[in-house]
């Protein structure tokens, strides 16, 4: 629109960059499966997403998240003697909602167990899961060019289960001591396990964030990896292709998507160098470590303990009928996906914009909502680009903007049907963002006197008045050299405040001077470039 | 006025009072009070009952002759010879003695009824899921049931009706509708014999139920007690419950299966009040400090259920063991639906209706025991000489509660006659249909009248 190319660019990239934190993948990876020598990598991964209810699995504590410790806590989750569970059905509705999302089949019935060992952040020696007989199995998620990939893929989906939360153990905090705080257990978890289908970093890392993608759009749980409300274990095995699968190891503590690509590639590279070398893998979970960029041993899967699984006595079986099923199908939102497809095509948005807009939580609705009855193009521009600039300069994340959907399209039809230019309109939006202002566009703009000056009779006047004022370079002008052009306009913008309608007053002065615009054709056309700022690099003069 | 305006009550020491400890007969939870009462015990206190305190019992419940607690043996009312049966001996005992007009106790495997027997008086274990086990320690989920003990019937009627109400914290608590569903079906059978006459009442006498190790003067008492029902008019029935050999492996490997795991909570560090270890000098590796405290913590007889029941769960004899004993567990149900005349209101469909009508019984009637009162030196020798095989040879004394207990049914000892032996209280079984609980209660005050 009023932006040159040079400062388009660079806007966009601070906006991509503000609300895409994690890039896709890691700077070795390539988006493809090939490794080298027909080496082949054969990767599942196991997430656990914390429910997004407001009460905990079994109990009716609420659930939270860096809440003072050991606050939100009741005799079930701290396992007392006599203690019994209640099942929250709201979990039981998320997870339903969940695996619809995710095309897997609900059970109708499935069943509890009892998962047992000791820990002194498992206060009852045993999680409540459901190991035998999970809430849906099967299902997949698709990944395709549209998200990144060359080829598109389908990475299946083994089931999803409820199971319980533990406590957090805090080792390092008083030396000789483990403390404990127990507001996260009992907490309820989704977790959900992939069929071993991706064969490399870059599809683990855009399976992770697809999913991440659509438990948000569900709204069952925050997905989160840095802040712990979503963790991801990774099994990774190598082989050749046509020789059987190898020995996978696992990977644990990865918290972050970009973490999780670099140490399957670590891994990757270790198993490959030591079957090179005639070593055997073993069976292990392994951590990463960011500065070796290494995975390290965590422990041995041979000690791999017995959890000696027991129906969980307390609980009958869950029975869902296909009626609660349907009606739960039925309160799914779009997901990211259809939503994408559907927004590239409604709005004629490109990729990179349509992914913006589902990244960032809220925008899509915002948008849409400002579209109704206005030209998406504008829309566009000015809520992605503007606005979204605007946030990104002042670090605002966009859950947190300040301008309503009634404010953003006001100031929007008042630019549109000329009532404030351009420029007025950009600095409409920086009040209403730095003052936080609930006022109404025009409010602001009355208030500061920045109507567009479009009174064809007033400009005329003031064109008049300066060009008698400076009658000698009016002549100039006149006598076919347009260099002081610019000039008289630059003294008309500033008496005008910027706020004259660039077309209108080029007309005016033109008119006053009796000369036609073509012939000022080294004059540079619009208000910005004119408004000069310090950055801007506009073209001075003829 | 509420219905159990004053009446004086014992609590069994594995439900949970906030205003009196709660020990589990056991060292792990000396001194610990809960910060929470039971369901029943508010129920309870809401009709009006003054409960008199906390008594002894089988550490954590396991046990049959209440020698296995920290607070030490309990001794028969009657004689310091004799125990007074276990796991709710202290219960039992005090009722015995009169210190108190009846006494909760909790019945996993015969536990009520096992001590009321030996110490001639009433022991009433209802139907599974009746009253809520929110706050009762488990022992062993799908088997522990809320029982009571009390001087007559009409006593244990009075607090049962107290006691008896769905708890929604309880998942296992019986569902409003299939309650009064039951409830219909129990009030038509009760409403038959009301008159103490009981011609047409049918009274099954399982063959298999007549062991070996039963002592002739348990015989002689279960045959008086069927001349005695006779005489009233009820018709006696021989019955066959084929698997009734199955009940006690089935009930002591899914028992100590869920007690192994119920009891993965008691770590030795969070709930005993008064540590004799000091635990901050047990840092050595972070696992090995549960073995030690635990060790501590336990006594005997429970290490031993924990170790069989954690055995019985590895990975090998899950489906050797564990699950076998599911499936014995609903043979032995089945076997129950089949001589019933009443439908298993559990079951939707009348599968187990295959039974001939000729072989159907509306009660069954049987010993609560397999003898009198055992006597205390035989018991604590058992208990001192530490071998395990002895030890579990103790096991054998819950032939008769134990199938009860896992078909969920509702089933009472009545005290009926003396050993002719040593003249100590034996008590006669009354086991009905699933949930058909006031209609047993009703039977089982007709068969009271003979105590003197």
């Amino acid at each position: 629109m009023l932006l040159s190319g040079s400062r388009f660019y660079s806007r966009r990239l601070l906006i991509r960059n503000h609300f895409q934190r994690a890039t896709f993948a890691t700077a070795t990876s390539q988006n493809h499966r090939y490794i080298k020598d027909n080496w082949e990598a054969i990767i599942g991964i196991e997430v656990h997403a914390q429910i997004n209810s407001n009460t905990k699995l079994f109990s009716d504590t609420p659930t939270s998240f860096n809440d003072l410790v050991n606050t939100n806590i009741s005799t079930i989750d701290a396992a007392f003697p006599g203690v019994q569970p209640t099942l929250n059905g709201r979990c039981v509705e998320l997870a339903v909602k969940t695996a619809l999302a995710l095309d897997s089949k609900v059970q109708s019935l499935s069943t509890f167990d009892r998962k047992h060992y000791f820990y002194p952040d498992l206060p009852q020696g045993y999680q409540i899961t459901q190991q035998r007989e999970p809430i849906a199995r099967g299902g997949s998620i698709s990944l395709t060019q549209l998200d990144g990939l060359d080829e598109p893929i389908k990475v299946g989906i083994e089931q999803l289960q409820l199971e319980q939360d533990t406590g957090k153990s805090m080792h390092d905090m008083r030396p000789g001591f483990t403390l404990l705080d127990l507001n996260r257990a009992g907490t309820g978890l989704m977790e959900i396990v992939t069929k071993p289908d991706m064969r490399s970093s870059h599809e683990a890392g855009l399976l992770v964030k697809k999913l991440q993608a659509i438990l948000r759009s569900v709204g069952s749980s925050k997905a989160n990896m840095e802040e712990g409300s979503m963790r991801c274990d990774v099994n990774v095995s190598v082989h050749k292709i046509g020789e059987p699968f190898g020995t996978r190891c696992e990977l644990k503590n990865l918290n972050s998507v970009r973490f999780l690509s670099m140490a399957i590639d670590a891994e990757i590279k270790r198993q490959i160098i030591a079957i090179e070398q005639g070593e055997i893998i073993e069976s292990e979970t392994r951590g990463y470590d960011v500065s070796s960029d290494k995975t390290f041993k965590l422990r041995g899967k041979e000690s791999a303990l017995d959890y000696r699984f027991m129906p969980e006595p307390d609980l009958p079986p869950l029975i869902l009928s296909s009626d609660y099923i349907e009606s739960v199908g039925s309160t799914l939102p779009e997901l990211p996906d259809q939503c994408r497809t559907r927004i590239m095509e409604q709005y004629e948005l490109s990729l990179t914009d349509a992914n913006v807009l589902l990244n960032e939580s809220g925008s899509l609705v915002f948008y849409e909502k400002v579209c109704i009855g206005r030209n998406p193009r504008f829309v566009v521009n000015w809520t992605l680009h503007e606005l979204f600039g605007q946030l990104a300069s002042r670090s605002i994340p966009f859950q947190e903007n300040p301008i309503s959907e009634q404010q953003m399209g006001s100031l929007l039809d008042l630019i549109q049907n000329g009532t404030i230019t351009g420029p007025t309109g950009k600095s409409v939006l920086k009040v209403m963002l730095e003052e936080r202002s609930n006022e109404m566009p025009m409010k602001i703009v009355e208030s500061k006197g920045w109507a567009r000056m479009g009174d064809s009779e007033k400009l005329k006047t003031l064109c008049e008045n300066l060009i008698s004022q400076h009658v000698e370079k009016a002549e100039t002008i006149r006598n076919g050299e347009p260099k002081m052009y610019n000039w008289f306009i630059g003294q008309l913008m500033r008496e005008t405040k910027g706020l004259a309608d660039p077309t209108e007053l080029n007309n005016a002065l033109c008119n006053a001077l009796g000369c036609k615009l073509e012939d000022m054709t080294s004059a540079p056309a619009g208000g910005s470039a004119i408004k000069k700022t310090k950055k801007s690099k506009g073209k001075k003069g003829m | 006025m509420g219905p159990l305006d004053g009446m004086l009550m014992g609590i069994k020491d594995n439900f949970c009072t906030s205003t009196l400890p709660t020990t589990c007969g056991s060292v792990m939870l000396k001194g610990f009070t809960s910060p929470y009462d039971a369901t029943v015990v508010k129920l309870l206190e809401a009709s009006g009952a003054i409960l008199i305190g906390k008594t002894n019992m089988d550490e954590f419940g396991m046990g049959s002759a209440n020698v296995y607690s920290d607070s030490g043996v309990v001794q028969h009312p009657f004689t310091y010879r004799r125990v007074a049966g276990g796991s709710s001996g202290g219960s039992a005992a005090a009722v015995g003695m009169k210190m108190c007009t009846a006494a909760l106790g909790s019945d996993t495997g015969g536990s009520v009824r096992l001590p009321a027997s030996y110490c001639g008086v009433v022991g009433f274990k209802p139907s599974y899921g009746r009253c809520s086990r929110n706050g009762l320690v488990a022992y062993a989920n799908s088997l522990d049931t809320v029982g009571i003990l009390s001087g007559t019937v009409k006593q244990a009627s009075v607090v049962y009706d107290a006691i008896s109400k769905h708890d929604p914290k309880d998942p296992s608590s019986m569902p409003d509708k299939l309650r009064s569903k039951l409830d219909e079906s129990d009030s038509i059978l009760r409403s038959q014999w009301t008159k103490g006459n009981l011609k047409g009442l049918v009274v099954g006498i399982p063959q298999e139920y007549y062991v070996d190790p039963m002592s002739d003067d348990v015989v002689d008492v279960w045959r008086s007690g069927i001349q005695f029902l006779k005489e009233q008019g009820a018709t006696i029935q021989s019955i066959s419950l084929p698997h009734t050999h199955l009940a006690l492996p089935a009930y002591y490997i899914i028992a100590l299966a869920e007690a192994s795991s119920n009891l993965a909570r008691y770590d030795g560090v969070r709930f005993e009040k008064d540590k004799h270890t000091d635990v901050s000098k047990k840092v050595s590796g972070d696992m090995m400090l549960y073995a030690d405290t635990r060790a501590e913590g336990f006594g005997a007889e429970v290490q031993r259920r924990i170790l069989l029941g954690t055995h019985v769960l590895t990975a090998g004899t899950f489906d050797t063991l564990f699950l076998p004993a599911q499936k014995a567990r609903r043979l032995i149900q089945a076997d129950f639906d089949q001589v019933f005349y009443q439908h298993n209101a559990l079951y939707e469909s009348s599968v187990e209706q295959e039974g001939q009508e000729s072989t159907k019984v509306h009660v069954i009637l049987t010993p609560s025991a397999i003898s009198s009162a055992p006597r205390m030196t035989d018991v604590l020798e058992r208990h001192e000489s530490s071998n395990d095989v002895k030890a579990v040879d103790a096991y054998m004394n819950d032939v008769m509660t134990v199938p009860a207990s896992l078909a969920g049914l509702p089933a009472i000892t009545v005290p009926f006659g003396k050993s002719a032996v040593d003249g100590y209280p034996i008590g006669l079984q009354l086991m009905a249909q699933y949930g058909h609980d006031g209609f047993l209660l009703s039977i089982a005050n007709s068969l009271a009248k003979k105590q003197k």
